[in-house]
C-alpha cells in the first residue's frame, strides 16, 4: 500500500512543483497554435452556417439556422445516410478482416516475426492515398488486373464506380489502424484465463465469445470507432472509386465551396454537421475506448 | 443573434498595394493549355518568367480567386460565360486596347463576342465544342447524337463517363430535349434531371480528366469531352473519333484575363500581346491541340490541321451549339439542387 502511494504520489508533486511560468512556456506554443489555426476558423465556420446562402464578397450577417434545416431535405440527407453508410460498413468489413488476423499476430505469430509483420500491415500507411486508390482504379477497372485473371475462367466483373468499389477501398485505406489497435489490444490477453476457459470444459467457440471479446471490447470499440471517423470524413475514396451517385459530405461540402452554387453558408453547416457527428465519435471513444491504446 | 452586429465581409477582395514584381508573371489556367516550350520562350524574349498554375473548372478557379483575393495571379484563363461573371462581380480589369499587339488578328466573330462585347475585358485564345470521344472498334454504331447513350444505356453501362460540370452535363440533357443550355425555367432543368436520371445506370462517373487514360486503357467506351482533349487523342489513335452531337452541344471559347488584382499588369499585356503573335498561336495549336481564333495564325497552319473538323468545325456544326451565359445566383443554386439529387440517387 505505501508503494503504491508513494507511486501516484510522486507525479503530484511534480505538477505542484511546476509553476505558471513553466506552464505556460510548455502549453504556448500549441496553444497559440491551436487557437489561431482550429479553434479560430472553427468559430469562423459556425459564424458562416448561420448565413443563409452566403457567396464571397458579401457581408456576414448570422441570422439562424436555415442551413442546417436544409440539411434535412430529401436529397442532402440521403447524401448524409451515405456517408454513414460507407463509414459504417467500412467499419465492419475491417472489423472482420482486421480481428483474425490481429489475434493471430498478437497470440500466434513467433514472437520475433511479429513486429515485421505489423510493419508490413503500417507499410501501406506510408504511400499517399491517393496513390492506393488509383491502385485500386487498376486493379477494379473493366480491363483491369481483377477481370485479367478472373478472364481465364470466363467470369467479369465490372465494379469500379459503383458502391462496393468505395468500400473495398476505404477498407483497404483503414484496415491498418484496425490492426493495430487491436493487435495493442489482443496482446494483453491474458492466456490463463483462456486455458482455464479450456479446462472448465468451454468449447472454443465459448472461450472465444466469453471471454476474449469481453477482454478485448476496449480495443474493438476504439478500433471501430476510429475507422468510423476516418471513413466518415474521406474524400479521395468517394470521388475516384464511385460512380454517378456516390455523392458524400465530403463530396458535397466541395461542391458548396468550389462547384457552381457557390454557397459558403450551407457548405459551412454541412462541416459543422461532420465536425459535430466526429466529435461525438471521439467523446465516445474517449469514454468505451481501450485507455491504453488511445492515451 | 449576438453575432448579428459583426457584419464583416467574406473574402473580400481588395486591388493589392502594386507590387513591382516585373520580373516573374502568375499564371492560373487550365491543364494542357501552357508548356515549357512556351514560358521558356516568352522568358526569352522578354525576361519575364512565366509560372503556371492549372485548376480544373471555372468554378473552382472563381471560388479560389475570390477566397485568395485574386492571389498572385496577374494573367487567368476563364472561359466566356464566366469572363461575363467575373466583370459583374468586378473582379477583372477593363482592357487597355492600346498596350495589346496583334488584336486584329482575331477572326471576324470573335472581335465582338457576345459575352464581352469588343473583346473589353477579355481576349479569346482559343475555343472549341463539347461532343462525345468513343472508342470505334468497340462500338457497332457510331455515336451521332446525344440520344445514342439512351439507347445504347445497356452497353454501355458504366463504361461512359460524362464531365464534371453541371452546366455541360444539365445542358446536354435540356439540348437532347430540344430546351436550351441557358434556360432559367425549373420544368425545364427537371425534365432534363429526369432524363439523365434514366441514364445514370450507364454512367460510370462524372469526370473531366481522368477518362483519357480510362478510355486508351479501353475501360471507357464513350466519354462526354471538350474537342480540344478529344482531338490529342484522335491524332494519336484512329481507333478513337470525336462527333459533335447532330442536335447540338455547347461552343466555348477561353480567354486571356487580367484580374483586379493583378502584382503584374505590363507583364500580362506582354503575356496577350505574345499569345496574339500568329506564329506563336500557330505553334501552340500544333502542340497542346486546340482551335485558334488568330486568323493569321490559323493561316500559317499546315493544311490537315486546318481542316480538322474536330478543331475547326464547319459553320454548319457550330449554329447549332450554343454558348453558355452565367445564370445568376438564384438560377445557378437550383441547377445545383437537381446536380445534388443526380448525384445522390
Amino acid at each position: 500500500m505505501a508503494q503504491a502511494d508513494l507511486e501516484t504520489m510522486a507525479p503530484k508533486k511534480l505538477k505542484n512543483k511546476l509553476p505558471w511560468t513553466g506552464i505556460f512556456t510548455l502549453l504556448g506554443p500549441s496553444g497559440v497554435w491551436l487557437l489561431l489555426l482550429l479553434v479560430l476558423p472553427t468559430l469562423v465556420i459556425f459564424q458562416l452556417s448561420l448565413v443563409p446562402n452566403i457567396h464571397p464578397g458579401e457581408v456576414v450577417n448570422p441570422s439562424g439556422l436555415d442551413n442546417y434545416f436544409r440539411i434535412l431535405d430529401g436529397d442532402n440527407l440521403r447524401v448524409v445516410w451515405r456517408s454513414l453508410t460507407f463509414a459504417f460498413g467500412t467499419t465492419i468489413a475491417c472489423l472482420l478482416m482486421g480481428f483474425p488476423v490481429s489475434y493471430w499476430l498478437a497470440q500466434m505469430a513467433p514472437k520475433r516475426w511479429r513486429n515485421i509483420l505489423l510493419l508490413g500491415f503500417i507499410l501501406p500507411l506510408w504511400t499517399s492515398s491517393l496513390l492506393r486508390s488509383y491502385a485500386w482504379i487498376t486493379i477494379l477497372s473493366p480491363t483491369g488486373v481483377l477481370n485479367s485473371v478472373l478472364g481465364v475462367t470466363g467470369l467479369s466483373l465490372n465494379i469500379l464506380n459503383t458502391n462496393i468499389a468505395v468500400l473495398i477501398g476505404m477498407a483497404y485505406s483503414y484496415l491498418p489502424y484496425m490492426v493495430l489497435i487491436l493487435y495493442a489490444s489482443l496482446e494483453k490477453l491474458d492466456r490463463q484465463l483462456l486455458e482455464a476457459s479450456a479446462d472448465l470444459g468451454a468449447k472454443p467457440i465459448d472461450t472465444f465469445l466469453r471471454v476474449t471479446i469481453p477482454q478485448t471490447l476496449p480495443g474493438i470499440s476504439a478500433g471501430s470507432l476510429l475507422v468510423f471517423i476516418s471513413g466518415l470524413g474521406d474524400f479521395v475514396d468517394p470521388e475516384l472509386l464511385g460512380g454517378a451517385s456516390s455523392m458524400t459530405m465530403s463530396r458535397l461540402i466541395y461542391n458548396q465551396f468550389l462547384g457552381l452554387s457557390r454557397n459558403w453558408g450551407f457548405g459551412s453547416a454541412l462541416s459543422m454537421t461532420l465536425i459535430f457527428a466526429v466529435s461525438i465519435s471521439i467523446a465516445l471513444l474517449l469514454k468505451y475506448g481501450d485507455r491504453d491504446v488511445t492515451t | 443573434m449576438a453575432l448579428s452586429s459583426c457584419g464583416w465581409t467574406l473574402a473580400d477582395i481588395k486591388p493589392q498595394a502594386r507590387r513591382t514584381s516585373t520580373d516573374t508573371l502568375y499564371i492560373y489556367t487550365w491543364a494542357g493549355y501552357t508548356d515549357d516550350d512556351l514560358l521558356r520562350q516568352f522568358e526569352a524574349e522578354t525576361g519575364i518568367r512565366a509560372i503556371a498554375d492549372v485548376f480544373d473548372s471555372n468554378e473552382a478557379m472563381l471560388a479560389r480567386i475570390q477566397a485568395q483575393g485574386g492571389g498572385d495571379y496577374s494573367i487567368i484563363y476563364p472561359s466566356d460565360y464566366m469572363v461575363q461573371e467575373m466583370v459583374d462581380l468586378e473582379l477583372i480589369r477593363e482592357l487597355d486596347h492600346s498596350q495589346i499587339d496583334g488584336l486584329d488578328n482575331l477572326f471576324e466573330t470573335f472581335a465582338d463576342p457576345g459575352y464581352d462585347p469588343g473583346n473589353g475585358h477579355s481576349i479569346p485564345i482559343s475555343w472549341g465544342t463539347t461532343g462525345l470521344i468513343y472508342n470505334k472498334s468497340a462500338l457497332k454504331e457510331a455515336p451521332e447524337d446525344w440520344d445514342y447513350l439512351w439507347r445504347n444505356a445497356k452497353e454501355l453501362r458504366r463504361r461512359m463517363t460524362l464531365l464534371n460540370d453541371v452546366r455541360e452535363v444539365l445542358g446536354a440533357s435540356l439540348k437532347s430535349l430540344g430546351y436550351s443550355y441557358n434556360t432559367a425555367d425549373e420544368s425545364e432543368v427537371k425534365k432534363a434531371y429526369e432524363k439523365l436520371v434514366e441514364l445514370r445506370p450507364a454512367i460510370a462517373s462524372f469526370n473531366s480528366d481522368a477518362w483519357r487514360t480510362q478510355i486508351l486503357s479501353g475501360d471507357l467506351l464513350v466519354a462526354m469531352c471538350y474537342s480540344s482533349d478529344a482531338n490529342e487523342i484522335t491524332e494519336e489513335d484512329d481507333n478513337f473519333a470525336y462527333v459533335v452531337p447532330s442536335s447540338g452541344s455547347s461552343v466555348w471559347a477561353d480567354t486571356l484575363v487580367i484580374p483586379r488584382t493583378a502584382p503584374n499588369i505590363d507583364g500580362a499585356y506582354a503575356w496577350m500581346s505574345f499569345m496574339m503573335r500568329a506564329k506563336v498561336s500557330a505553334a501552340i495549336t500544333q502542340r497542346l491541340s486546340f482551335a485558334t481564333p488568330n486568323r493569321p495564325g490559323y493561316e500559317l497552319l499546315p493544311e490537315d490541321v486546318r481542316t480538322n473538323p474536330n478543331l475547326f468545325p464547319s459553320a454548319e456544326t457550330i449554329d447549332r451549339c450554343e454558348g453558355l451565359k452565367p445564370l445568376g445566383e438564384e438560377v445557378g443554386a437550383m441547377y445545383d439542387r437537381y446536380w445534388t439529387r443526380l448525384t445522390s440517387g
